[in-house]
């Protein structure tokens, strides 16, 4: 290893939002100089069996910003232990390490963009793709006095889904939510949207 | 008695073993030799030792195999952490479903475990462990197999 001379990256925090995970620090600044960055990190299987193994991460290995998208290396869910360090030339920082391991079971779900429209008759929904760890819930209902709420789960991503026939001059309203397999949780659910045969989408 | 049964979506885990299976497998000088499928062990578990016998399975993987492997290519390296932590939320999930509802070892997992050690035995550990990465698609296969229906683990 070069020798230490570089200041190590501080305040390194992950932000997770609907499964993509991003590794973000302060970088080191020395004027007029590139710094490159190295990130690696250890699941809690090598934690726990292999500690001194550290796997370069899949696009940071090395990366000129303060971020790394480790999306691609955060495959299970475990903690993960997260590291960098900076470099320029020979010269080399220490490793600054993420102070609490990562564990993508706590990744913000936000509720889902969805785009409610009609053909014709058919009360069509269109969702945002995610990505093919997320499934949705569709729930969808007839705007009248004791409506029964129906609800479909869609896998396909980005796709129109019919969801119903509707009947002339009727209201029907949806809302959606998300669910990861992966990790057993729900996004809340967005807000309803309504649309009437005749009318246009009718916020609530 | 509801069974423990991995609630984990295995594909995932069966994709990234694509990706690695035919490097893995072209690294296996024993070719004649097996470790998982000898005399159809996997395959005369009964679903009542079901949960038992994948238990042990992913012990042995999580315990033995993933750590006498040494492998020096990040591409390969990353693969293997991903389907180890895997394995390790798995088996801690089977842990925990244990612990609750008497996930049983009988005689016949208790058996078919040793004799899957024994093979592992037989080896030199290095040649031993390639084998048996080179081998996950059988356990995969089998673990998708019978842990459908209802989820609790």
């Amino acid at each position: 290893d070069g020798v230490a001379v570089l200041p190590a990256p501080q305040n390194l925090s992950v932000q997770s939002t609907n499964m993509k995970h991003l590794l973000t620090w302060s970088p080191v600044i020395v004027p007029g100089e590139i710094i490159y960055y190295f990130v690696e990190y250890q699941g809690e299987y090598e934690s726990l069996y292999m500690s001194h193994i550290w796997i370069p991460s899949s696009w940071c290995s090395p990366t000129e910003g303060p971020a790394c998208d480790i999306t691609d290396d955060i495959t299970a869910t475990v903690p993960y232990n997260l590291r960098v360090r900076a470099t320029l030339g020979s010269q080399t920082s220490a490793w600054s390490t993420l102070q609490h391991p990562f564990n993508r079971n706590s990744t913000i779900l936000t509720p889902p963009v969805m785009e409610v429209t009609k053909d014709g008759f058919h009360l069509v929904i269109k969702l945002e793709d995610l990505g093919p760890q997320f499934e949705f819930l569709v729930a969808y209902w007839r705007r009248e006095p004791d409506a029964k709420e129906h609800v479909k789960v869609v896998r396909s991503r980005g796709i129109p889904v019919h969801l119903e026939t509707m009947e002339p001059g009727a209201a029907y309203c949806v809302k959606v939510r998300t669910f990861v397999k992966a990790i057993g949780r729900h996004s809340p659910f967005s807000q309803a949207e309504c649309v009437k045969v005749q009318g246009e989408a009718l916020p609530l | 008695l509801r069974r423990c049964l991995i609630s984990m979506d295995i594909h995932p885990v069966e994709e990234t073993f694509q990706e690695i299976k035919k490097t893995i497998q072209a690294k296996d000088t024993f070719q004649n030799v097996t470790i998982l499928s000898t005399s159809e062990t996997l395959h005369s578990i009964k679903p009542s030792d079901v949960c038992c016998m994948t238990k042990n399975l992913l012990a042995f993987y999580v315990d033995r195999v993933f750590k006498d492997h040494q492998e020096l290519n990040p591409q390969i390296l990353r693969k293997i952490s991903s389907i180890a932590n895997s394995f390790l939320y798995m088996h801690k999930a089977l842990q925990r479903c244990q612990a609750q509802r008497q996930c049983h070892c009988r005689e016949a997992a208790t058996n078919a475990t040793r004799i899957i050690h024994d093979n592992y035995d037989q080896l030199e550990v290095r040649s031993a462990a390639i084998k048996s990465l080179g081998e996950l698609d059988v356990l995969l296969a089998w673990i998708d197999k019978n842990h459908q229906g209802t989820l609790v683990a």
